[in-house]
């Protein structure tokens, strides 16, 4: 009898301690997130507002006949691989180089991670300036360098653009693995370091040995939730290239913007967006399959 | 030995000096567009140092553009949400990290899941369900769109850190005759302070820069945020980049102040020792 | 107890102050979809002159900012969120008039003396869904020939060229890459449509005046063999006469270019002259009529935006006095000047100099010749339009970049527009 009514005490108090978060997540992203799934199936655009319809596979079957789609979707790969990569390495140099104290690490740390700090959105369109043929900062400091002697196209050439907003992406994003993986350094007892020292460890095994075992979970938590971010992450380009020229800086979320901003096609737009849930949610579960549950026991 | 620690002293200084300049560049560059007079912003050559400092696109924002009413806005909305979020996730996520129950991998599952919806998806639907309740153009829908952003991250981050605090200085607590919510307060929390203000501050940033919904939301010229400001600065004439620097110099600040406070948890590392064995 | 009763009292007076304060003060929302600070300026100056008329009337401006704005009025109209005036514009209004939330104007144009001084067409221009006026047009819009005297001078160049052919010729004499000067300001971001259309057309003598894209007998001229001439000559623009980087240049980029003196010609609407204005002095530049094509002919097209009325607004005949009062010579006059646009009101014209001005020769001269310069409307009312605008610029931009030939582009123009007028 006491048994259960202290099971029942708990049960209350699990259920009241989860309740805030799940009510909103519920009401605030599942219950649209349904609704914005039925209309991937119907043809709601202004044109079709006074008589939407169910249309079953249209708007998907309209997508996948299109040539820019599958641009888009291919573009989305690099986009992430290449962004994530250099974000994950050069945000983990980071962290190393300051893991050490040194003086004016504070500040030197407020001037590196503000990048984090602004939106994403107007730093696009900020670089899109800085990096402009004509009369852009970039060129102009490369040409007083004597490193060039014309302007470099960087956001009119489609080669050169789709590198140029992965480049900025990496700028943009290696303070967030910096700030993760040097909160998960500091947490590394000096007392294993130590040993290792003791045991007649280099600095190469020691990061090996002892940092980077300790760090994984930290490592492998981070990058699956920045691949799915990444991926949803249209500011950047948007306020670079708009996706453009001819298509080439696309990425899904962007080719999403461009069908709600151009088309007002609102159900066809919602299929782009199922499409993206559908390749995360296989993204999220491979990646799962291959990371132990210790190490998802970190997220 | 020594002479290897040297090199490796300057090799170090030297590549934190690379990530320095790639930094400070675009930052020195939005600092001097927004104190240069409107005709050297666009001027060619580029003018590098302006011949005096002018304060015009400042006043603008303030005078002309009312920045000053938009500031205190953003700053309702995104101390509110972030506080709630991140009183929310210290809920949900010590359970998640202490109790084993029925549907928690479900659970768990939703918040990762919730990460992956495109906000576009939501626009519509969310958008219908907030006139119905009469809440268009209302702060507080911004303030709850907002605690559902930040939310399902937080219980994530907050889980992770609430995991690697031992439960044996809880139960030593209890054992005091201290009670469990008492013991979360005295105990728990305390240890886990970076990885509460590491939550405060990603939730603070994330929603200070939320431009998408509240473009949407928000009609009156006297409830905008700053990201709205900042965005209807981009007109078909192009962008005054003299009012829009001396915007994201403002609009930088607070993120700094947070972020300068956070940090003294986060990178200096106060948990050593008390958490680990 | 006396506190107490004092204080629910004079609670309950104030609160019926309040109310009888409030029925008699009416506050209409209104939003418009060109914003940017200066125009809101201009805006809320209007509003106060309507408001010290009306004493009782409160105008609630809504700015949204200038990339979403479509975005925000179709959410609100579609769920009946309070709006009383809505700015509409030409490329947007089929759109926007088929969610079925748009008062038909055409009872009140009716009843209206002031509609007899709208320039001739306009409203015809206007009534875009089912011969219907669902907006009263605040600024009309068309392209003339902009150009730089100062810059040209230094070239010998001193006349404004007529042809298209002079034009390129010029554009070419002038272009040297290693000065960074380049001839011509190209478009090739932002929705280019009129600029690649009011070349291209210019090879055909018999464009359907209703129809862009329809040649007199009924057909589409993309596979006409002089439309591949127009597209080639738009396509030698960019190769030869403009800098690669043009291929992104929207609006503003291409001002920013014309004011830096890079590219001294530039196709521009008159809302350009109100930046000009203040980024250039007087005289640094003036405007010409477009130059005809081999057919001896250009095609134009008047642009327009204008103000609605939503069917479910409770303030209907006032949304109509702002409408109206909106309309009057003197603020028409001056919404125009402050904002560039050309007046709605042929009193304007007659009555305000500086219509007639030498920043507004190009205008001037090409109204006057309506067998050269043949205004030409766009098939706004095809649900197609919307996305043909941004097809049209995406498929434009390949072939620039040499990704597809000039025959595989007007194909799929063909097909896109084969399609859309189920042909």
């Amino acid at each position: 009898m006491k048994r259960s009514k202290a099971h029942r005490n708990l049960k209350n108090f699990i259920f009241w301690m989860l309740f805030p978060t799940f009510t909103i997540v519920a009401i605030l992203t599942y219950y649209p997130t349904i609704k914005g799934i039925l209309l991937a199936f119907e043809d709601y655009t202004v044109f079709t507002f006074q008589n939407i319809q169910f249309v079953g596979w249209q708007n998907f079957e309209t997508i996948f006949s299109d040539p820019n789609f599958f641009i888009a979707l291919w573009n989305t790969v690099w986009w992430i691989a290449l962004s994530v990569a250099f974000q994950f390495v050069l945000g983990f140099a980071l962290a190393l180089l300051m893991r050490k104290p040194f003086r004016g690490r504070g500040v030197y740390a407020g001037i590196v991670f503000y990048p984090w700090a602004l939106s994403g959105f107007a730093l696009g369109i900020l670089w899109s300036w800085l990096l402009n043929g004509q009369f852009g900062l970039i060129n102009d400091i490369l040409m007083k360098l004597h490193l060039i002697h014309h302007g470099i196209d960087f956001l009119s050439n489609p080669s050169y653009a789709f590198i140029s907003v992965i480049a900025v992406n990496v700028w943009y994003g290696i303070p967030f693995f910096a700030i993760m993986i040097l909160a998960a350094l500091q947490s590394i007892p000096n007392s294993l370091y130590e040993a290792a020292e003791i045991d007649g460890a280099g600095s190469v095994s020691k990061f090996f040995n002892v940092t980077l075992p300790y760090i994984k979970p930290t490592v492998v938590s981070t990058l699956l939730l920045r691949v799915i971010w990444v991926m949803n992450f249209p500011d950047i380009i948007y306020g670079m290239t708009k996706g453009g020229p001819a298509g080439s800086t696309n990425i899904l979320a962007t080719y999403m913007i461009n069908i709600v901003y151009f088309e007002s096609d609102y159900s066809k737009a919602s299929a782009v967006g199922l499409i993206i849930i559908s390749i995360l949610t296989a993204y999220a579960l491979t990646y799962l399959k291959f990371t132990s549950s210790y190490e998802l026991g970190e997220i | 030995m020594r002479r290897e620690k040297k090199i490796s002293k300057v090799l170090r200084f030297f590549f934190l000096s690379i990530y320095l300049i790639a930094a400070i560049v675009p930052l020195y560059w939005i600092f001097l567009t927004s104190v240069k007079s409107p005709h050297e912003v666009y001027a060619y050559p580029i003018v590098y140092w302006p011949k005096h400092i002018s304060f015009e696109s400042y006043k603008f924002l303030f005078g002309f553009a009312n920045f000053a009413q938009y500031f205190k806005n953003s700053l309702f909305v995104s101390i509110t949400a972030s506080f709630l979020a991140m009183s929310f996730s210290i809920l949900s996520g010590y359970i998640m990290a202490r109790y084993k129950f029925r549907f928690k991998k479900f659970l768990i599952i939703t918040l990762f899941l919730a990460q992956m919806i495109p906000a576009y998806l939501l626009m519509i639907p969310q958008y219908t369900m907030f006139s119905k309740l009469g809440m268009i153009n209302n702060l507080w829908a911004l303030v709850i769109v907002y605690v559902n952003i930040a939310a399902s991250f937080s219980t994530i981050m907050a889980r992770g850190f609430f995991s690697r605090i031992p439960r044996s200085l809880e139960e030593a607590a209890m054992i005091d005759g201290t009670s469990r919510i008492g013991a979360i307060f005295r105990v728990t929390l305390p240890l886990s302070l970076p990885g509460i203000a590491a939550i405060f501050s990603f939730s603070f940033v994330n929603t200070w820069n939320e431009l998408f919904t509240a473009v949407l939301f928000i009609n009156s010229n006297s409830k905008m945020t700053v990201p709205v400001a900042l965005n209807s600065f981009i007109s078909k004439a192009g962008i005054q980049w003299n009012v829009m620097s001396a915007g994201l110099i403002v609009a930088l600040l607070p993120t700094i102040i947070v972020f300068a406070f956070a940090q003294r948890y986060i990178v200096a590392g106060l948990t050593q020792g008390a958490v680990k064995e | 107890m006396k506190v107490k009763i004092l204080v629910v009292f004079s609670v309950l007076v104030i609160a019926l102050f309040a109310m009888s304060f409030a029925a008699n003060t009416v506050t209409l929302n209104m939003i418009q979809v060109f914003t940017s600070p200066q125009r809101t300026h201009v805006l809320e100056t209007i509003i106060k002159e309507f408001e010290a008329l009306h004493p009782n009337v409160h105008i609630n401006l809504i700015s949204p900012p200038y990339e979403s704005a479509y975005q925000k009025v179709y959410l609100m109209l579609s769920t009946n969120q309070p709006l009383d005036i809505v700015e509409v514009g030409d490329w947007s209004l089929e759109g926007v008039v088929q969610l079925g939330k748009m008062e038909n104007l055409e009872p009140y144009i009716a009843k209206w003396s002031g509609a007899k001084d709208l320039i001739p067409g306009l409203l015809k221009a206007v009534r875009v869904t089912g011969g219907k006026a669902y907006i009263i047009p605040n600024g009309v819009y068309a392209k003339a020939l902009f150009y730089r005297p100062d810059i040209l001078a230094k070239f010998g160049i001193t006349q404004p060229p007529a042809t298209m052919k002079e034009l390129y010729n010029d554009c070419l004499k002038i272009t040297n890459p290693t000065k960074n000067q380049y001839g011509f300001d190209f478009r090739g971001t932002g929705l280019p449509t009129n600029f690649i259309d009011i070349i291209t057309t210019s090879y055909l003598n018999d464009i359907d005046p209703s129809n862009m894209y329809k040649l007199k007998n009924g057909k589409l001229w993309f596979k006409d063999p002089r439309a591949l001439e127009g597209l080639k000559l738009y396509l030698n623009f960019y190769k030869n006469t403009a800098p690669k980087d043009s291929i992104n240049w929207g609006f503003d980029a291409q001002v920013n270019a014309f004011v830096a003196g890079t590219t001294p010609f530039l196709f521009q609407d008159p809302d350009t002259t109100g930046l000009l204005n203040s980024m250039l002095k007087k005289g640094q530049y003036k405007t010409a009529p477009l130059p005809v094509g081999p057919s001896g002919k250009v095609y134009p097209s008047y642009g327009f935006g204008g103000w609605g009325i939503p069917n479910y607004s409770k303030h209907k005949e006032l949304a109509w006095e702002f409408i109206k009062f909106f309309t009057t010579p003197m603020i028409s006059a001056y919404f125009c000047k402050e904002y560039g646009a050309l007046p709605v009101l042929k009193s304007v014209y007659e009555d305000d100099p500086y219509f007639s001005s030498g920043v507004f020769e190009g205008w001037k001269k090409m109204f006057s010749d309506p067998q050269k310069y043949v205004f030409t409307s766009y098939p706004l009312a095809n649900p197609a339009w919307t996305r043909w605008t941004k097809y049209q610029q995406d498929t434009m931009q390949q072939a620039l970049l040499g990704r597809i030939t000039l025959d595989q582009l007007t194909t799929k123009w063909y097909n896109f527009w084969k399609k859309a007028f189920g042909m």
